[in-house]
């Protein structure tokens, strides 16, 4: 096993999506980068997502961070030099009952007073846009920045162009103690120590783990979501399908297989690392997306899996500096992190290299448990 | 090419179905692979990926190689499926887009 | 949801003999295959259209599979052909998939027999048309009297190429050549006492090599293939001295033409639903890889599931009817079906005759052992992944940006996330992965085991009756779950 270098200017905890998207703008300003993952990099959550890049299924407190997200997804390719099977179809938000048609409406009028503009579809003229949509749907909302990537793809790219820039990712590198130093951190590891001027929780559904590790409560949970793939299918869905309901979201990747998701539970834990699929959702799971797009019942099932998505209590994202703990910071658990993600990335780094973000991101500072949990 | 012998059994009637529009003789209980296989087909399919040419590998249902397109319905196992008077079974590419999503 | 006593996966020879010997101590059986008729694959037969005329050596075991498919019409059996089992939701509950009759099955106790596949090893040209695994071959002698070729070579490792061999000469069919991995010729007289235990069998294997050898068919014994040559189908195969430490002598090549390659490299056994169940295994190379672990009674490490037959390590058709018998007779014992001093008579006959067998089948083992492994037959544009056209060379690209281990290469090259779910993959990303870290195959840490067992229509999961889902109040929170 290789080991890690004994000082870097940042240690992050954490290789999924916010870990790999603050370590690479830190490398490319200069710092060196030590990322430590628990497991294999990109191995939870990261990993294990839909994909899905839905703008308009984002809740009001994140729309600005997930449209900045979406470009930065958009030029990603350029920008790493590799595929991340980023595509912007657009997409869809379906609602099926008379209560989901009132919600719609309700978050469609909201998103158009924050500047993002959806358009309603029902009748005949959301017949001709998605021929494909089943006669439950009764209406849905249309947004053009709705967009798709591959989990798979995007790791492996972020995880080599931050090893070209010189970023250290550690496998198999828990963190089991963290020290105080005058300046920074000393971070112990099960492969190695490693000091640093600056720390970065990015642990997902270990955030509140390792934060523990410093004294600091953070009331951080995880879901454990479901997702099913299907064989590879001639095409039958061109566009990004979420519900207002939250119990669905599909899209066919360009090598025809369909991914179905909508945050089903699945069973296990993060604390006991079990984390299965649970027979009764999945068949719910299906039921509802054979429901909305009725052509999937002749598809074959291939797989399914079930993924721990870090939340914290009030599911809004962990995004600032650890209060009392100067050089400490969290970005972590963004409901929706990997969609979010490249721009939670790009904002933490900003703040550490600068003291400052470009956008407003106040409202996810981890102060605001700080009052009910730090115990100095 | 392909051999189908006769030690000890009358197969019955033959009957036709269609591949990529040429008629094709199959009896009756024979797997669409074995008809297509008795009509000296090699290649069932092309692979979305390369366009390598794919046939009946495992002939028990586990390798999914042997693809091919039934009734409008893709990705059907031609070892497993039984062929019907009258079916229209396609062969060529899996109805994918090539060098797609990886 | 249907209830029974005993739950059968797998209508081969271990299944049809558990729901026998079950019947007959007033169980009541599910039966179920993924097949059309039964028989699994050694007793795979001509459909009952195809008109008997005349008996052959084909028919061999015909009066046998009769007999035994009976009991799929025992008034104490549901048989379910053509159906699925993909999930294991409950400890003793199967989901299966079988169209409009798809549902649960609860049982008392679960035999799982779902026997074996070929042990799919890379080597150049392996993805052509006209190179056929041994038993797709033999299924389509059997079952359709169809052979895909007229000149045939038969390459790999195992007791089953001979046999191969001389079913495709009885077939008519010319053979060029019949070349085993494994220096058989040379390991005989170490391995005669053990075979001698079921002189029977060893006899039959005899008249296959005498066969070949009549035919003046070449024999090439620690020899592998190295090439299958050809554009759109197989047009010749080109075989290579190997040795005991897998390297191969391509400057010894010889070549054979042939229009059919047929490729057996062994078994490897069926293990997912157990996997899936929970069952513990174990790696024995020589066996086909990963097994269940049994106990003296054939059951799992989950109460209740036993297992018998191929799909718990290759053993034969024989050992699995009687493995089949023994799992039923446990199955019984447990749910009280059966009296002890009954059970013991019957465990101790089938013991002795499993025994026997068992012997047989480890001189077998000792004598087609294989090289350490076939890595060496591939070059770096060898698919190693069919579904995904996965090659050797990307494998070597994505360890070059550092990834390792199973789960990272199969994320990263998308290996073994095809349908056919790393069955014709997964053992070769192993034994690459461990000949990368230096540990053993048994060492290297596999994805994990998921539903569904095999790829199924999603349209299946629609007959069920089920309680109503527990929908989120605002899919924005955090989500209810049973842990």
């Amino acid at each position: 096993m290789t080991s890690i270098p004994s000082r870097a200017d940042a240690v992050i905890v954490g290789a999924g999506i916010a870990g790999l998207c603050t370590a690479l703008p830190l490398a490319k300003a200069g710092r060196t980068v030590v990322v430590l993952d628990r497991g294999a990099a990109w191995g939870d959550a990261s990993g294990a997502n839909a994909g899905t890049l839905s703008l308009q299924v984002k809740r009001p407190e994140v729309l600005h961070v997930t449209r900045r997200a979406i470009e930065l997804w958009q030029a990603m390719r350029a920008e790493l030099g590799a595929d991340v099977g980023f595509a912007k179809p657009g997409g869809l938000r379906v609602a099926t009952s008379e209560k989901e048609l009132g919600m719609l409406r309700g978050s469609m009028a909201v998103q158009a007073s924050l500047g993002l503009e959806t358009e309603w579809l029902e009748g005949n003229r959301l017949r001709d846009a998605a021929p494909w949509l089943g006669p439950s749907v009764r209406a849905a909302t249309w947004c053009d920045w709705d967009a798709l990537s591959s989990p798979l793809l995007a790791g492996r790219a972020l995880l080599a162009a931050a090893r070209r820039r010189g970023v250290t990712v550690q496998d198999q590198a828990e963190v089991t103690a963290i020290a105080a130093l005058d300046r920074g951190y000393r971070v112990t590891t099960a492969a190695g120590t490693v000091d640093c001027a600056q720390l970065v929780i990015a642990a997902g559904a270990w955030t509140g783990k390792v934060a523990a590790l410093l004294g600091v409560d953070l009331p951080v949970d995880a879901d454990v979501n479901m997702l099913s793939v299907t064989e590879p299918a001639p095409p039958l869905l061109d566009k990004v399908v979420t519900h207002m309901g939250g119990v669905l979201s599909l899209k066919q990747y360009p090598n025809g297989t369909v991914m179905i998701g909508g945050g089903w539970q699945g069973r296990g834990s993060h604390q006991s690392m079990r984390r299965e699929t649970d027979h009764l959702n999945l068949l719910h799971n299906m039921r509802v997306a054979c429901a909305i797009v009725p052509a999937l019942k002749d598809l074959r099932l291939v797989r399914s899996w079930a993924g721990f998505e870090g939340v914290a209590s009030d599911a809004l994202p962990l995004l600032g500096a650890l209060p009392g703990r100067p050089g400490a910071f969290v970005n972590a658990c963004a409901r929706g992190g990997y969609s979010q993600g490249p721009a939670l990335g790009e904002q933490m780094a900003e703040l550490m290299l600068t003291g400052r973000t470009s956008l407003d991101v106040a409202r996810f500072d981890p102060a605001r448990f700080a009052a009910a949990g730090a115990h100095a | 090419m392909t051999h189908r012998f006769d030690a000890g059994i009358d197969r019955g009637t033959a009957f036709t179905i269609t591949v990529d529009d040429a008629a094709v003789r199959a009896f009756p209980g024979e797997s669409v692979a074995a008809a297509l296989l008795g009509d000296g087909r090699r290649a069932f399919r092309r692979t979305a990926r390369t366009g390598a040419p794919r046939s009946l590998y495992c002939g028990m249902g586990v390798c999914w190689d042997c693809l091919v397109t039934i009734d409008g319905r893709s990705g059907l196992r031609a070892c497993m499926t039984e062929a019907q008077p009258g079916m229209r079974v396609l062969t060529g590419r899996t109805g994918l887009e090539p060098e797609a999503g990886r | 949801m249907m209830r029974v006593d005993l739950a059968v996966v797998g209508a081969g020879p271990a299944g049809l003999a558990a729901a026998a010997e079950a019947v007959t101590h007033g169980m009541t059986v599910a039966l179920i295959d993924d097949n059309a008729r039964p028989g699994g694959q050694y007793f795979r037969h001509v459909p009952p259209s195809f008109r008997r005329t005349a008996a052959t050596a084909f028919d061999k075991d015909r009066a046998r599979a009769e007999a035994l498919f009976a009991i799929t019409r025992h008034p104490q059996v549901t048989y379910l052909p053509e159906a699925t089992v993909w999930d294991v939701p409950e400890p003793l509950t199967l989901a299966v998939a079988a169209g409009p009759r798809s549902g649960q099955v609860e049982a008392g106790a679960i035999v799982v027999a779902a026997g074996a596949h070929d042990r799919p090893v890379p080597f150049p040209g392996w993805t052509l048309p006209g190179v056929v695994s041994a038993g797709g071959v033999q299924n389509l002698i059997k079952g359709f009297r169809l052979v895909p070729g007229t000149r045939a070579a038969v390459a790999g490792n195992g007791p089953l190429l001979f046999l191969i061999g001389a079913s495709l000469l009885r077939a008519g069919v010319a053979v060029a050549a019949v070349v085993e991995a494994a220096p058989i010729d040379r390991r005989l007289p170490a391995a005669l006492p053990q075979l001698l235990a079921a002189p029977e069998i060893l006899q039959q294997a005899l008249d296959y090599r005498w066969a070949l050898l009549r035919a003046g068919v070449p024999v090439l014994t620690g020899w592998a293939p190295v090439n299958a040559e050809g554009e759109d189908a197989v047009r010749a195969v080109q075989a290579a001295p190997i040795a005991e430490d897998g390297s191969v002598d391509r400057a010894r090549a010889r070549s054979f033409d042939c229009d059919l390659l047929v490729v057996g490299f062994g078994l490897v056994p069926s293990v997912e639903l157990l996997r899936l169940a929970g069952a513990g295994l174990r790696f024995d190379r020589r066996r086909g890889g990963w097994l269940p672990e049994r106990d003296e009674a054939l059951e799992t490490t989950r109460r209740n599931i036993f297992a018998a037959g191929d799909g718990t390590g290759i053993g034969g058709v024989e050992l699995a009817l009687i493995e089949g018998r023994r799992a039923a007779v446990e199955a019984a014992v447990q749910l009280s079906r059966i009296a002890p001093f009954a059970a013991d008579e019957i465990r101790a006959g089938l013991r002795r005759r499993w025994k026997r067998l068992d012997r047989f089948r480890r001189g077998i083992e000792a004598l087609f052992a294989p090289p350490k492994d076939f890595l060496a037959l591939q070059t770096p544009q060898t698919v190693l992944c069919r579904c995904e056209e996965v090659t050797r060379q990307e494998i070597e690209e994505r360890r070059a940006e550092g990834f390792r281990g199973a789960v990272q290469l199969k994320s990263t090259t998308r290996m073994g996330m095809g349908r056919c779910q790393g069955r014709n993959c997964m053992a070769t990303l192993a034994a690459l992965v461990a000949a990368d870290s230096g540990a053993s195959e048994s060492a290297v840490a596999l994805p994990k085991a998921r539903a569904p067992a095999r790829p199924i229509p999603i349209g299946d999961l629609l007959h069920e009756t089920i309680p109503p889902p527990d929908l989120p109040a605002d899919p924005h929170l955090p989500r209810k779950r049973r842990t």
